[in-house]
């Protein structure tokens, strides 16, 4: 046989056997064999299509973990929460992005989609299950909620607020819009009961309770004056970097539906169960507690397409983006608390 | 002897002959493109589904396509079907080696190609079966790499039970298409003097001999006179002892004048390629998001209903159309020619169309998405890789404002070569320039409102 052809029948081989040989077995063992961290290759598709795979992964504690994610058929955004700040931002078809971490604590997180991709866009969610390497096997204890609990045994039903177009949002009358700018005015000549300076109370009760006592304690205000000064007791203290990390966490997760300015027309608003409640409605959010709204946010709506994210965002955070709400309806401090 | 029109390629440029009679020409570039397209079926299996980030994709029905439907179809005919990878394992098993000229007849069971199958009508059904997937076969990788290696399977499976390339010849959909549109190519394989080929008696060219094999395209070279069936392997110019074949330099759309070879199953084939690229501009380009679900198999009775139309369209509406134009054209020039040779005739006007019509449909989407080709030869699998550095590169269209005066100028320059093909066909029929001339009206008709069509699609 002649050299030439000896070496062609070489190539054919290399080319049917060496090249998938090499290609799969590369991507498949020797990489992750080459890697100095332990790599986890997390496909992303539509979770109609099957949403993440593996939705489910364990690690230990203190191991440096390499999480590879990819997506299959629409642009996701990758998250991975509570707590952790990790946003991968957007990940088109095909594309992949990877972050190596070291989870320090046991316990459960969560990675998941902060970009719309789906009508079912809100399964689109895995776990990621940190061990402590000391106690294998242990179960992870499930987290409480003092917030939560109280509101239970409190006997506050949470989903009252089901807003359909039999349904409409329970809402009180306002004169006008309230200002937080007017309210921090009108703050000194107003005389505002021990109540209200409390912030634990106040997150407790509704501005439409708190509006009661102000008008009681304070007979020849005008209430929409008094409104104002309810607004400002009730825009938080929040620092400028939470604001806009509520701002930046509500536009990821929330303005889908709800509506980049809270009016609750955001561009699934139509094809969700209820209709989304409208954040930009003073009368509405007068009627809201904080610690309705936060419950709200962590333990999601039942029988309404509202998720929880309880398992997404730290408490914290949640109390950040309850304040981010109220900025909508002018009784908040977020950058559009007087925009109304 | 060659036609003043023709320029001799072999006389010119003996470097060119001294390459294309080496035995490691066709091989070389065959393994060449046998790498690629094994890369496109790995790709296509264990790649991303995601289509603009997979080589399969991008480099099959992008890459590969735009140089075959743009370069190399108009320009070299059927240079694709020297190279192609598909008929190669069968052709190097039945040959039991790859460079070397073996002795001994070919390894096969030597079985009898069916007469009745010895036409393009296999490669017409095979075409429109393919086509009408084409919308997840083009956009599903793992689909396209299964249609692929479907291919490969097929070609060996026929090597090993007949002889030659009996796959390319009379099975391979897109052969067929070559074969038709390499009649415009500039370039063709003929022999130099035919008065030699008859008097040759041991037909080298058929039988082989220690330098090469027997035409494995079943052609006589002697009597070649279009490209249709050439598969430019040049076999021939290695065993011919005369030294009598030429690869010659020639006028384009030179075969479609030749009269006696055509036939009723090219003609089809060129309604069928005209179709589909109208069918393809409005499914594909079109702004119809509806008709592109329907066509992506959202629902089984959508598709049926799709491919029920596609079908009736390239098979029943254009031929039946076209019929009532060649109708007309018969009455008006009055010409005695039987009705169904006028019909075939003339459907060979389409083939200039048709391939600028493809060609235009091709730069609307190769021009758009043709820059995704830079991101997966680095991240061929969609894994993360990035072998080149140029994963990342984005995804910029090509001359987007240049587009489509591209894609006008390719139609205008197809409609005035198919108005030109059908006024020297009616001229074969009847040597009355006036006559012709009314002949030609309905068919320029027919041609123009085809190319209106394109127009309208392309240009809003």
């Amino acid at each position: 046989m002649e050299r030439r052809e000896r070496f062609a029948i070489a190539v054919v081989l290399l080319i049917l056997i060496g090249l998938p040989a090499a290609a799969l077995g590369y991507q498949y063992w020797l990489r992750p064999a080459l890697s100095s961290t332990r790599m986890i290759d997390i496909r992303a598709a539509a979770p109609e299509a099957g949403g993440f795979q593996p939705d489910a992964i364990q690690v230990n504690a203190g191991e440096t973990v390499t999480l590879r994610f990819s997506s299959t058929d629409v642009t996701q955004g990758i998250a991975i929460g509570p707590g952790l700040g990790i946003d991968l931002g957007h990940v088109d078809p095909g594309q992949v992005k990877e972050i190596t971490l070291t989870f320090d604590h046991a316990g459960t997180y969560t990675f998941y989609c902060n970009s719309w991709c789906s009508p079912d866009h809100w399964r689109m969610r895995g776990i990621v299950q940190v061990d402590d390497p000391a106690n294998p096997g242990a179960l992870p204890t499930s987290q409480r909620d003092p917030v939560i609990e109280a509101l239970i045994a409190e006997g506050v039903d949470i989903d009252d607020n089901v807003h359909t177009d039999d349904h409409p949002l329970p809402v009180i009358s306002l004169d006008r819009v309230p200002s937080v700018a007017r309210g921090e005015m009108l703050t000194s000549t107003v005389n505002v009961p021990a109540d209200l300076q409390n912030a634990a109370w106040r997150r407790s009760h509704s501005p439409a309770q708190a509006l009661d006592l102000l008008i009681a304690d304070n007979p020849s205000m005008g209430r929409a004056e008094l409104a104002d000064v309810i607004a400002y007791l009730w825009s938080g203290g929040l620092s400028a970097e939470q604001i806009t990390a509520a701002q930046t966490l509500y536009n990821k997760n929330c303005a889908a539906c709800h509506g980049e300015t809270g009016a609750g027309d955001g561009p699934v608003a139509s094809s969700t169960e209820n209709n989304p409640v409208i954040f930009a409605d003073a009368g509405y959010m007068f009627t809201r507690r904080d610690d309705v709204l936060y419950a709200k946010i962590r333990r999601g709506g039942m029988g309404t397409d509202m998720p929880n994210f309880g398992t997404l965002f730290t408490q914290d955070e949640t109390w950040a983006l309850v304040n981010y709400l109220r900025s909508f309806s002018g009784t908040g401090q977020g950058p559009l608390g007087d925009a109304h | 002897m060659v036609t003043p029109s023709r320029i001799n390629l072999l006389e010119r440029l003996p470097l060119l002959k001294t390459i294309l009679k080496s035995r490691a020409f066709q091989p070389v570039l065959m393994l060449i493109t046998l790498f690629v397209f094994v890369l496109a079926i790995l790709t296509g299996l264990f790649g991303t589904p995601a289509g603009s980030r997979n080589f399969n994709i991008i480099f099959v029905w992008i890459v590969w396509w735009a140089l075959l439907i743009i370069v190399m179809v108009p320009f070299f005919g059927r240079l694709w079907c020297a190279i192609c990878p598909i008929p190669a394992p069968g052709e190097w098993l039945q040959r039991r080696g790859i460079i070397q000229r073996r002795t001994g007849r070919l390894l096969t069971l030597n079985r009898r190609w069916p007469r009745r199958l010895k036409n393009m009508w296999l490669q017409n059904f095979g075409f429109l079966g393919v086509a009408m997937f084409s919308t997840i076969i083009l956009t599903r990788p793992s689909v396209s790499a299964w249609v692929l290696f479907s291919f490969l399977l097929v070609g060996v499976m026929l090597s090993a039970v007949y002889k030659n390339r009996i796959f390319c010849r009379y099975v391979c959909p897109v052969g067929g298409f070559i074969g038709l549109y390499s009649m415009l190519s500039p370039v063709e394989l003929r022999v130099e003097d035919q008065g030699i080929c008859a008097s040759h008696t041991t037909k080298d060219c058929i039988t082989g001999n220690e330098h090469g094999y027997g035409c494995p395209w079943m052609v006589f070279p002697g009597n070649l006179t279009r490209n249709t069936y050439c598969g430019l392997c040049v076999e021939c110019l290695k065993t011919c002892p005369k030294n009598n074949i030429v690869i010659n330099l020639r006028p384009f759309g030179s075969d479609l004048m030749v009269a006696k070879e055509r036939r009723l199953d090219e003609a089809y084939k060129a309604f069928i390629m005209l179709g589909c690229a109208l069918l393809y501009s409005v499914v594909l380009l079109g702004p119809w998001g509806w008709l592109k679900n329907w066509a992506n198999m959202d629902t089984l009775p959508h598709w049926a209903i799709y491919a029920a139309a596609f079908l009736a369209i390239n098979l029943l509406v254009l031929p039946g159309l076209f019929w009532l134009v060649t109708v007309a054209s018969r009455r008006l020039s009055g010409q005695a020619v039987p009705l169904r040779r006028l019909f075939v005739d003339y459907a060979y006007t389409l083939v200039p169309l048709g391939l600028s019509g493809w060609i235009a449909f091709s730069l609307g989407f190769v021009l758009v998405n043709g820059s995704y080709a830079l991101g997966v030869v680095s991240d061929p699998f969609g894994w993360g890789w990035n072998l080149f550095g140029t994963a990342q590169a984005g995804w910029t269209p090509l001359w987007p404002t240049l587009t489509a005066f591209l894609q006008v100028g390719t139609l205008t320059a197809g409609l005035l070569f198919s108005v030109n093909t059908a006024y020297k066909i009616a001229r074969q029929n009847s040597q009355d320039h006036r006559l012709a001339f009314l002949a030609t009206l309905p068919v320029t008709g027919f041609l123009t409102l085809v190319t209106l069509g394109f127009l309208r699609l392309y240009l809003g």
